[in-house]
Protein backbone atom coordinates (compact mmCIF):
# COMPACT_ATOMS: atom_id res chain seq x y z
CA UNK A 1 0.00 0.00 0.00
CA UNK A 2 1.13 3.32 -0.75
CA UNK A 3 1.29 5.77 2.63
CA UNK A 4 -1.80 7.68 1.45
CA UNK A 5 -3.23 4.72 1.28
CA UNK A 6 -2.36 3.51 4.50
CA UNK A 7 -3.47 6.48 6.33
CA UNK A 8 -7.13 6.55 4.55
CA UNK A 9 -7.31 3.33 6.16
CA UNK A 10 -6.26 4.11 9.49
CA UNK A 11 -8.42 7.17 9.41
CA UNK A 12 -11.56 4.98 8.73
CA UNK A 13 -10.96 2.83 11.26
CA UNK A 14 -9.94 5.47 13.73
CA UNK A 15 -13.87 7.23 12.29
CA UNK A 16 -15.91 3.64 12.63
CA UNK A 17 -14.21 3.02 16.31
CA UNK A 18 -15.95 6.52 17.46
CA UNK A 19 -18.80 6.43 15.74
CA UNK A 20 -20.15 2.72 16.01
CA UNK A 21 -19.87 2.47 19.55
CA UNK A 22 -21.87 5.81 19.95
CA UNK A 23 -24.45 4.09 17.88
CA UNK A 24 -25.03 1.07 20.11
CA UNK A 25 -24.37 3.37 22.80
CA UNK A 26 -27.12 5.60 22.41
CA UNK A 27 -28.98 2.79 20.91
CA UNK A 28 -29.29 1.05 24.37
CA UNK A 29 -29.80 4.58 25.97
CA UNK A 30 -32.64 5.48 24.24
CA UNK A 31 -34.14 1.81 24.52
CA UNK A 32 -33.67 1.58 28.26
CA UNK A 33 -33.20 -1.75 27.86
CA UNK A 34 -31.53 -2.30 31.38
CA UNK A 35 -34.09 -0.43 33.21
CA UNK A 36 -37.16 -1.32 31.18
CA UNK A 37 -36.28 -5.09 33.44
CA UNK A 38 -36.26 -3.85 36.25
CA UNK A 39 -39.47 -2.00 35.58
CA UNK A 40 -40.99 -5.36 34.59
CA UNK A 41 -40.22 -6.98 37.97
CA UNK A 42 -41.04 -4.19 40.19
CA UNK A 43 -44.27 -3.34 38.79
CA UNK A 44 -45.47 -6.74 39.96
CA UNK A 45 -44.03 -7.50 42.84
CA UNK A 46 -46.52 -5.08 44.17
CA UNK A 47 -49.98 -3.36 43.03
CA UNK A 48 -48.58 0.09 41.37
CA UNK A 49 -50.36 3.12 42.68
CA UNK A 50 -53.45 3.90 41.25
CA UNK A 51 -53.87 0.90 39.77
CA UNK A 52 -57.19 -0.97 39.96
CA UNK A 53 -57.07 -4.17 38.84
CA UNK A 54 -54.05 -6.33 37.44
CA UNK A 55 -53.72 -10.32 35.81
CA UNK A 56 -51.00 -11.94 34.02
CA UNK A 57 -50.16 -14.90 32.84
CA UNK A 58 -47.03 -16.29 30.87
CA UNK A 59 -47.01 -14.10 28.12
CA UNK A 60 -48.37 -10.81 29.07
CA UNK A 61 -49.18 -8.85 32.58
CA UNK A 62 -51.77 -6.58 32.56
CA UNK A 63 -53.02 -3.55 35.26
CA UNK A 64 -56.26 -1.44 34.80
CA UNK A 65 -55.21 2.12 35.97
CA UNK A 66 -58.11 5.05 36.03
CA UNK A 67 -57.95 5.44 32.23
CA UNK A 68 -55.45 3.47 30.66
CA UNK A 69 -53.93 -0.37 31.14
CA UNK A 70 -50.64 -1.00 31.37
CA UNK A 71 -49.68 -4.17 29.41
CA UNK A 72 -46.13 -6.07 29.84
CA UNK A 73 -45.00 -8.04 26.84
CA UNK A 74 -42.43 -10.82 28.50
CA UNK A 75 -40.43 -11.53 25.69
CA UNK A 76 -40.72 -10.81 21.86
CA UNK A 77 -44.31 -12.59 20.03
CA UNK A 78 -43.28 -14.27 16.98
CA UNK A 79 -46.29 -13.49 15.32
CA UNK A 80 -45.77 -10.85 13.01
CA UNK A 81 -49.19 -8.99 13.65
CA UNK A 82 -50.15 -8.47 17.90
CA UNK A 83 -53.01 -6.41 18.63
CA UNK A 84 -54.33 -5.08 21.67
CA UNK A 85 -58.06 -6.06 22.42
CA UNK A 86 -60.75 -4.98 25.04
CA UNK A 87 -62.38 -7.88 26.40
CA UNK A 88 -66.01 -8.22 26.55
CA UNK A 89 -68.43 -9.91 29.20
CA UNK A 90 -68.42 -12.99 26.36
CA UNK A 91 -64.73 -13.56 26.15
CA UNK A 92 -64.76 -11.73 22.82
CA UNK A 93 -62.71 -9.04 21.36
CA UNK A 94 -63.93 -6.23 21.32
CA UNK A 95 -62.68 -2.68 20.95
CA UNK A 96 -59.04 -1.90 19.65
CA UNK A 97 -56.95 -0.22 22.07
CA UNK A 98 -53.46 -0.67 20.48
CA UNK A 99 -50.49 -2.99 18.99
CA UNK A 100 -47.39 -4.94 20.48
CA UNK A 101 -43.77 -5.01 18.93
CA UNK A 102 -40.98 -6.16 20.99
CA UNK A 103 -40.69 -7.13 24.66
CA UNK A 104 -41.56 -4.06 27.09
CA UNK A 105 -43.89 -1.88 28.66
CA UNK A 106 -47.25 -0.79 26.70
CA UNK A 107 -49.31 2.12 28.24
CA UNK A 108 -53.07 2.43 26.48
CA UNK A 109 -55.44 4.39 26.98
CA UNK A 110 -59.01 3.00 27.73
CA UNK A 111 -62.53 4.25 28.34
CA UNK A 112 -64.09 1.77 29.70
CA UNK A 113 -62.75 -0.46 33.09
CA UNK A 114 -62.22 -4.27 30.34
CA UNK A 115 -63.13 -7.13 31.33
CA UNK A 116 -59.78 -8.11 29.96
CA UNK A 117 -57.14 -7.71 27.18
CA UNK A 118 -57.06 -10.54 24.14
CA UNK A 119 -53.78 -10.24 22.03
CA UNK A 120 -54.90 -11.23 18.52
CA UNK A 121 -52.57 -11.93 15.35
CA UNK A 122 -54.82 -9.88 12.51
CA UNK A 123 -52.48 -11.45 9.87
CA UNK A 124 -53.25 -15.51 11.10
CA UNK A 125 -56.48 -14.52 12.44
CA UNK A 126 -55.90 -16.54 15.53
CA UNK A 127 -55.81 -15.62 19.35
CA UNK A 128 -52.41 -15.35 20.84
CA UNK A 129 -53.47 -14.91 24.59
CA UNK A 130 -55.84 -13.21 26.87
CA UNK A 131 -56.02 -12.21 30.44
CA UNK A 132 -59.62 -11.49 32.51
CA UNK A 133 -60.01 -9.20 35.02
CA UNK A 134 -62.11 -9.72 38.20
CA UNK A 135 -64.14 -7.08 39.27
CA UNK A 136 -66.56 -7.33 42.22
CA UNK B 1 -1.79 -12.69 -14.25
CA UNK B 2 -3.16 -13.13 -17.60
CA UNK B 3 -3.07 -11.94 -21.01
CA UNK B 4 -6.61 -12.09 -21.73
CA UNK B 5 -9.51 -11.65 -19.38
CA UNK B 6 -11.08 -14.82 -18.09
CA UNK B 7 -14.51 -15.08 -16.00
CA UNK B 8 -12.72 -16.85 -13.79
CA UNK B 9 -8.33 -17.25 -12.93
CA UNK B 10 -8.80 -20.57 -11.63
CA UNK B 11 -5.72 -22.30 -10.65
CA UNK B 12 -5.10 -25.90 -8.91
CA UNK B 13 -4.73 -23.50 -5.47
CA UNK B 14 -7.43 -21.15 -6.04
CA UNK B 15 -9.81 -24.16 -6.76
CA UNK B 16 -9.02 -25.68 -3.60
CA UNK B 17 -9.18 -22.84 -1.60
CA UNK B 18 -13.08 -22.23 -3.53
CA UNK B 19 -13.82 -25.84 -2.33
CA UNK B 20 -13.03 -24.95 1.16
CA UNK B 21 -15.10 -21.86 1.20
CA UNK B 22 -18.30 -24.41 -0.61
CA UNK B 23 -17.54 -26.80 2.41
CA UNK B 24 -17.41 -24.04 4.88
CA UNK B 25 -20.53 -22.77 4.02
CA UNK B 26 -22.51 -25.83 3.36
CA UNK B 27 -21.21 -27.01 6.68
CA UNK B 28 -22.39 -23.77 8.52
CA UNK B 29 -25.73 -23.45 6.76
CA UNK B 30 -26.68 -27.08 7.72
CA UNK B 31 -25.30 -27.05 11.21
CA UNK B 32 -27.41 -23.55 12.03
CA UNK B 33 -30.68 -25.41 10.14
CA UNK B 34 -30.08 -28.60 12.44
CA UNK B 35 -29.35 -26.00 15.50
CA UNK B 36 -32.80 -23.94 14.41
CA UNK B 37 -34.58 -27.12 14.12
CA UNK B 38 -33.95 -28.61 17.38
CA UNK B 39 -34.52 -24.88 19.21
CA UNK B 40 -37.13 -23.76 17.42
CA UNK B 41 -39.43 -26.02 15.33
CA UNK B 42 -41.92 -23.73 14.61
CA UNK B 43 -39.67 -21.76 12.47
CA UNK B 44 -40.52 -21.13 8.97
CA UNK B 45 -38.11 -22.08 6.43
CA UNK B 46 -38.41 -18.60 4.98
CA UNK B 47 -36.67 -17.45 8.38
CA UNK B 48 -34.63 -20.26 8.43
CA UNK B 49 -32.97 -19.19 4.90
CA UNK B 50 -33.22 -15.21 5.90
CA UNK B 51 -31.21 -16.14 9.35
CA UNK B 52 -28.84 -18.73 8.33
CA UNK B 53 -27.78 -16.62 5.43
CA UNK B 54 -27.63 -13.51 7.21
CA UNK B 55 -25.52 -14.75 10.03
CA UNK B 56 -23.37 -16.51 7.59
CA UNK B 57 -22.64 -13.62 5.66
CA UNK B 58 -21.45 -11.30 8.91
CA UNK B 59 -18.99 -14.10 10.15
CA UNK B 60 -17.79 -13.81 5.99
CA UNK B 61 -17.32 -10.01 6.35
CA UNK B 62 -15.77 -10.30 9.15
CA UNK B 63 -12.91 -13.21 8.07
CA UNK B 64 -12.70 -10.78 4.99
CA UNK B 65 -12.06 -7.64 6.84
CA UNK B 66 -9.53 -9.97 9.34
CA UNK B 67 -7.52 -11.21 6.51
CA UNK B 68 -6.14 -8.02 5.62
CA UNK B 69 -4.27 -7.14 8.67
CA UNK B 70 -3.92 -10.49 9.89
CA UNK B 71 -1.49 -10.94 6.40
CA UNK B 72 0.36 -7.65 7.23
CA UNK B 73 0.94 -8.85 10.78
CA UNK B 74 1.96 -12.59 9.92
CA UNK B 75 3.52 -12.99 6.29
CA UNK B 76 2.25 -17.12 6.57
CA UNK B 77 -1.50 -15.99 5.89
CA UNK B 78 -0.85 -14.55 2.56
CA UNK B 79 -1.98 -17.28 0.27
CA UNK B 80 -5.71 -15.95 2.22
CA UNK B 81 -5.35 -12.83 1.18
CA UNK B 82 -4.66 -14.59 -2.43
CA UNK B 83 -8.00 -15.92 -2.78
CA UNK B 84 -10.04 -12.94 -0.51
CA UNK B 85 -11.91 -11.65 -3.59
CA UNK B 86 -13.92 -14.89 -4.30
CA UNK B 87 -14.47 -15.34 -0.82
CA UNK B 88 -16.18 -11.42 -0.91
CA UNK B 89 -18.35 -12.60 -4.11
CA UNK B 90 -19.10 -15.63 -1.97
CA UNK B 91 -19.97 -13.45 0.90
CA UNK B 92 -22.32 -11.15 -1.37
CA UNK B 93 -24.34 -14.01 -2.46
CA UNK B 94 -24.76 -15.02 0.95
CA UNK B 95 -26.35 -11.65 1.81
CA UNK B 96 -28.18 -11.31 -1.32
CA UNK B 97 -30.06 -14.26 -0.39
CA UNK B 98 -30.63 -13.11 3.26
CA UNK B 99 -31.46 -9.52 1.43
CA UNK B 100 -33.78 -11.26 -1.04
CA UNK B 101 -35.73 -12.95 1.08
CA UNK B 102 -36.28 -10.30 3.78
CA UNK B 103 -37.95 -8.26 1.06
CA UNK B 104 -39.94 -11.07 -0.35
CA UNK B 105 -41.23 -11.89 2.97
CA UNK B 106 -41.62 -8.68 4.82
CA UNK B 107 -41.96 -6.05 1.88
CA UNK B 108 -43.21 -7.88 -1.78
CA UNK B 109 -46.65 -9.11 -0.49
CA UNK B 110 -48.01 -5.24 0.04
CA UNK B 111 -49.51 -3.33 -2.61
CA UNK B 112 -47.04 -1.13 -2.96
CA UNK B 113 -42.92 -1.16 -4.42
CA UNK B 114 -41.15 -3.79 -2.58
CA UNK B 115 -37.81 -1.17 -2.28
CA UNK B 116 -40.17 1.86 -1.90
CA UNK B 117 -41.85 -0.21 1.01
CA UNK B 118 -38.36 -0.70 2.98
CA UNK B 119 -37.99 2.77 2.77
CA UNK B 120 -41.29 3.86 3.51
CA UNK B 121 -43.34 0.72 5.79
CA UNK B 122 -41.59 2.16 9.43
CA UNK B 123 -41.13 6.23 9.13
CA UNK B 124 -39.72 6.12 12.71
CA UNK B 125 -36.26 7.53 11.70
CA UNK B 126 -36.19 9.56 14.80
CA UNK B 127 -36.13 6.93 16.84
CA UNK B 128 -32.36 4.69 17.57
CA UNK B 129 -34.66 1.73 18.33
CA UNK B 130 -37.06 2.00 16.01
CA UNK B 131 -34.92 3.20 13.52
CA UNK B 132 -35.74 1.31 10.66
CA UNK B 133 -33.15 -0.93 10.32
CA UNK B 134 -33.64 -2.98 7.01
CA UNK B 135 -33.03 0.45 5.39
CA UNK B 136 -29.24 0.16 6.94
CA UNK B 137 -29.00 -3.71 5.48
CA UNK B 138 -30.57 -2.93 2.55
CA UNK B 139 -27.78 0.14 1.58
CA UNK B 140 -25.04 -2.03 2.90
CA UNK B 141 -26.26 -4.52 -0.04
CA UNK B 142 -26.35 -2.29 -2.70
CA UNK B 143 -22.26 -1.11 -1.89
CA UNK B 144 -21.66 -4.90 -1.34
CA UNK B 145 -23.09 -5.92 -4.92
CA UNK B 146 -21.14 -2.78 -6.87
CA UNK B 147 -18.36 -4.34 -5.25
CA UNK B 148 -18.77 -7.88 -5.96
CA UNK B 149 -19.84 -6.82 -9.51
CA UNK B 150 -16.40 -4.79 -10.55
CA UNK B 151 -14.48 -7.38 -7.96
CA UNK B 152 -13.27 -8.97 -11.72
CA UNK B 153 -9.53 -7.78 -13.15
CA UNK B 154 -11.42 -6.52 -16.30
CA UNK B 155 -13.03 -3.31 -14.06
CA UNK B 156 -10.03 -2.92 -12.06
CA UNK B 157 -7.87 -2.61 -15.36
CA UNK B 158 -10.41 -0.32 -17.09
CA UNK B 159 -11.16 1.37 -13.89
CA UNK B 160 -7.62 2.30 -13.19
CA UNK B 161 -6.09 1.18 -9.51
CA UNK B 162 -7.02 4.17 -7.83
CA UNK B 163 -11.03 4.44 -8.61
CA UNK B 164 -11.27 0.67 -8.32
CA UNK B 165 -8.91 0.93 -4.97
CA UNK B 166 -11.30 3.79 -3.32
CA UNK B 167 -14.52 2.17 -4.30
CA UNK B 168 -13.61 -1.23 -2.83
CA UNK B 169 -12.60 0.50 0.24
CA UNK B 170 -16.52 1.26 0.50
CA UNK B 171 -16.81 -1.91 2.31
CA UNK B 172 -15.87 -0.70 5.77
CA UNK B 173 -18.79 1.71 4.89
CA UNK B 174 -21.03 -1.16 4.16
CA UNK B 175 -19.52 -2.98 7.31
CA UNK B 176 -20.58 -0.20 9.47
CA UNK B 177 -24.23 0.19 8.00
CA UNK B 178 -23.98 -4.01 9.21
CA UNK B 179 -22.95 -3.32 12.28
CA UNK B 180 -26.10 -0.99 12.56
CA UNK B 181 -28.42 -3.04 10.84
CA UNK B 182 -27.92 -6.16 13.00
CA UNK B 183 -27.35 -3.86 16.37
CA UNK B 184 -30.47 -1.99 15.45
CA UNK B 185 -32.26 -4.89 14.17
CA UNK B 186 -31.54 -7.02 17.46
CA UNK B 187 -33.33 -4.79 19.89
CA UNK B 188 -36.70 -4.99 17.42
CA UNK B 189 -36.61 -8.59 17.15
CA UNK B 190 -35.10 -10.10 19.69
CA UNK B 191 -35.54 -10.24 24.04
CA UNK B 192 -31.58 -11.77 24.33
CA UNK B 193 -28.27 -9.90 24.17
CA UNK B 194 -26.57 -12.63 22.17
CA UNK B 195 -26.77 -11.02 18.48
CA UNK B 196 -26.02 -8.08 20.19
CA UNK B 197 -23.25 -9.34 22.09
CA UNK B 198 -21.41 -11.54 19.14
CA UNK B 199 -21.99 -8.34 17.03
CA UNK B 200 -20.23 -6.10 19.96
CA UNK B 201 -17.58 -8.85 19.99
CA UNK B 202 -16.54 -8.62 15.80
CA UNK B 203 -16.49 -5.21 15.75
CA UNK B 204 -13.60 -5.21 18.80
CA UNK B 205 -11.96 -7.92 17.28
CA UNK B 206 -12.14 -6.65 13.41
CA UNK B 207 -11.48 -3.19 14.89
CA UNK B 208 -8.34 -3.45 16.95
CA UNK B 209 -6.48 -5.82 14.34
CA UNK B 210 -6.88 -2.67 11.71
CA UNK B 211 -5.57 -0.18 14.29
CA UNK B 212 -3.14 -2.46 15.57
CA UNK B 213 -1.40 -3.18 12.11
CA UNK B 214 -2.36 0.99 10.90
CA UNK B 215 -0.40 1.84 14.56
CA UNK B 216 2.47 -0.93 13.55
CA UNK B 217 3.23 0.45 9.79
CA UNK B 218 3.21 3.78 11.31
CA UNK B 219 6.23 3.27 13.78
CA UNK B 220 7.97 1.71 10.07
CA UNK B 221 6.69 5.08 8.21
CA UNK B 222 8.56 7.11 11.31
CA UNK B 223 11.95 5.38 10.86
CA UNK B 224 14.39 8.22 9.76
CA UNK B 225 17.70 7.25 8.05
CA UNK B 226 20.35 9.85 8.04
CA UNK B 227 21.70 11.04 4.26
CA UNK B 228 25.10 11.10 3.54
CA UNK B 229 26.20 12.85 0.47
CA UNK B 230 22.74 12.21 -1.56
CA UNK B 231 22.62 8.55 -0.36
CA UNK B 232 20.88 6.48 2.96
CA UNK B 233 22.36 3.91 4.90
CA UNK B 234 19.64 0.60 3.98
CA UNK B 235 21.23 -2.51 5.44
CA UNK B 236 24.45 -5.12 6.20
CA UNK B 237 24.34 -7.25 2.72
CA UNK B 238 24.00 -10.17 4.61
CA UNK B 239 20.31 -9.32 5.80
CA UNK B 240 18.81 -10.15 2.50
CA UNK B 241 18.20 -13.29 1.49
CA UNK B 242 18.81 -14.73 -1.97
CA UNK B 243 16.05 -13.62 -4.31
CA UNK B 244 14.01 -12.02 -1.29
CA UNK B 245 13.92 -8.53 -1.06
CA UNK B 246 14.70 -5.97 2.26
CA UNK B 247 11.81 -3.35 2.27
CA UNK B 248 12.81 0.12 3.17
CA UNK B 249 11.04 3.19 4.30
CA UNK B 250 11.95 6.46 2.18
CA UNK B 251 9.98 9.42 3.15
CA UNK B 252 6.75 7.35 4.48
CA UNK B 253 7.18 5.08 0.70
CA UNK B 254 8.79 1.40 0.66
CA UNK B 255 11.15 0.30 -1.59
CA UNK B 256 12.24 -3.40 -2.04
CA UNK B 257 15.49 -4.12 -2.44
CA UNK B 258 15.91 -7.54 -4.25
CA UNK B 259 19.21 -9.96 -4.32
CA UNK B 260 19.63 -12.15 -6.93
CA UNK B 261 21.95 -13.62 -9.51
CA UNK B 262 24.97 -11.89 -7.48
CA UNK B 263 23.08 -8.65 -8.16
CA UNK B 264 20.77 -5.58 -6.60
CA UNK B 265 18.29 -3.82 -7.74
CA UNK B 266 15.65 -1.30 -6.11
CA UNK B 267 12.26 -0.92 -7.04
CA UNK B 268 9.24 1.06 -5.22
CA UNK B 269 7.45 -1.92 -2.91
CA UNK B 270 3.72 -1.40 -4.17
CA UNK B 271 2.50 -3.46 -7.22
CA UNK B 272 0.43 -1.89 -9.49
CA UNK B 273 -2.41 -4.68 -9.92
CA UNK B 274 -3.59 -3.81 -6.39
CA UNK B 275 -1.22 -2.01 -4.09
CA UNK B 276 0.35 -5.64 -3.11
CA UNK B 277 3.64 -5.07 -1.43
CA UNK B 278 6.24 -6.45 -3.73
CA UNK B 279 9.11 -6.73 -1.21
CA UNK B 280 6.90 -9.55 0.57
CA UNK B 281 6.99 -11.66 -3.20
CA UNK B 282 10.25 -13.34 -4.48
CA UNK B 283 11.94 -13.51 -7.46
CA UNK B 284 10.51 -16.41 -10.17
CA UNK B 285 11.78 -16.83 -13.49
CA UNK B 286 14.11 -13.40 -13.12
CA UNK B 287 10.96 -11.47 -12.29
CA UNK B 288 9.83 -10.19 -8.79
CA UNK B 289 6.37 -11.98 -8.16
CA UNK B 290 3.77 -9.84 -6.13
CA UNK B 291 2.89 -11.94 -2.98
CA UNK B 292 -0.87 -11.02 -3.45
CA UNK B 293 -1.57 -11.94 -7.50
CA UNK B 294 1.53 -13.29 -8.83
CA UNK B 295 1.84 -9.88 -10.85
CA UNK B 296 5.27 -9.73 -12.08
CA UNK B 297 8.54 -6.90 -12.34
CA UNK B 298 11.99 -7.04 -13.70
CA UNK B 299 14.33 -6.25 -11.19
CA UNK B 300 15.91 -4.01 -13.15
CA UNK B 301 13.71 -1.74 -14.82
CA UNK B 302 10.18 -2.64 -12.74
CA UNK B 303 8.28 -3.27 -16.07
CA UNK B 304 6.61 -5.99 -16.03
CA UNK B 305 7.52 -8.96 -18.97
CA UNK B 306 5.60 -8.05 -22.45
CA UNK B 307 3.18 -7.91 -23.39
CA UNK B 308 2.30 -6.70 -20.14
CA UNK B 309 2.68 -2.86 -19.32
CA UNK B 310 2.23 -2.41 -15.91
CA UNK B 311 5.83 -0.50 -14.07
CA UNK B 312 6.64 0.68 -11.02
CA UNK B 313 9.65 3.55 -10.23
CA UNK B 314 13.16 1.86 -9.56
CA UNK B 315 16.12 3.17 -7.63
CA UNK B 316 19.83 3.33 -7.30
CA UNK B 317 22.07 1.60 -5.32
CA UNK B 318 25.64 1.63 -4.23
CA UNK B 319 27.57 -0.81 -2.08
CA UNK B 320 30.25 0.21 0.14
CA UNK B 321 32.04 -2.59 1.41
CA UNK B 322 29.06 -4.50 3.10
CA UNK B 323 26.55 -1.81 3.60
CA UNK B 324 24.14 -0.93 1.10
CA UNK B 325 23.19 2.47 0.24
CA UNK B 326 19.92 3.79 -1.96
CA UNK B 327 19.86 6.97 -3.77
CA UNK B 328 16.35 8.16 -2.23
CA UNK B 329 15.41 10.20 -5.35
CA UNK B 330 12.94 7.52 -7.50
CA UNK B 331 13.41 7.16 -11.59
CA UNK B 332 10.33 7.57 -13.47
CA UNK B 333 8.06 4.36 -13.55
CA UNK B 334 9.58 2.04 -15.48
CA UNK B 335 13.22 2.73 -15.90
CA UNK B 336 16.40 1.05 -16.62
CA UNK B 337 18.93 1.28 -13.52
CA UNK B 338 21.87 -0.89 -14.01
CA UNK B 339 22.28 -3.67 -11.36
CA UNK B 340 24.67 -3.23 -8.14
CA UNK B 341 26.94 -5.96 -9.07
CA UNK B 342 27.65 -7.82 -5.57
Amino acid sequence: MTSKLRRAHKYIWLLLIIIVPLIMVFSIKNLEFLVSKNNTISSFNSLKKGSINRSENEIIKGTVFENYVEIILKSTLKNSSSVVYEMDEKGHKFNVIGQLTTAGIYNFNINNLPKGIIIYDAIKHVEITKISFKWD
Amino acid sequence: MGLDYQFVLWNKYKKTYDKMIAAGISLYIILFAVITLIFNSETTIETLIIRAFGSLAIIMLHIILAIGPLARLNKGLLPILYNRRHLGVSMFIAAFIHGGFSIFQFHALGDVNPIYSIFTSNMDYGSLTNFPFQVLGFLALLILFVMAATSHDFFLGNLSATIWKRLHMMVYFAYALIVAHVFLGSFQQETTTFTIGITLIGFILIASLHLITAFKEHTIDKVKTEEKDGWLEVCNISEIEEDRAKIFTIAKERVAIFKYEGKLSAIHNVCKHQGGPLGEGKIIDGCITCPWHGYQYLPSNGQSPPPFTEKVATYELKLTGEIVYINPKAFEEGTEVKPCNL
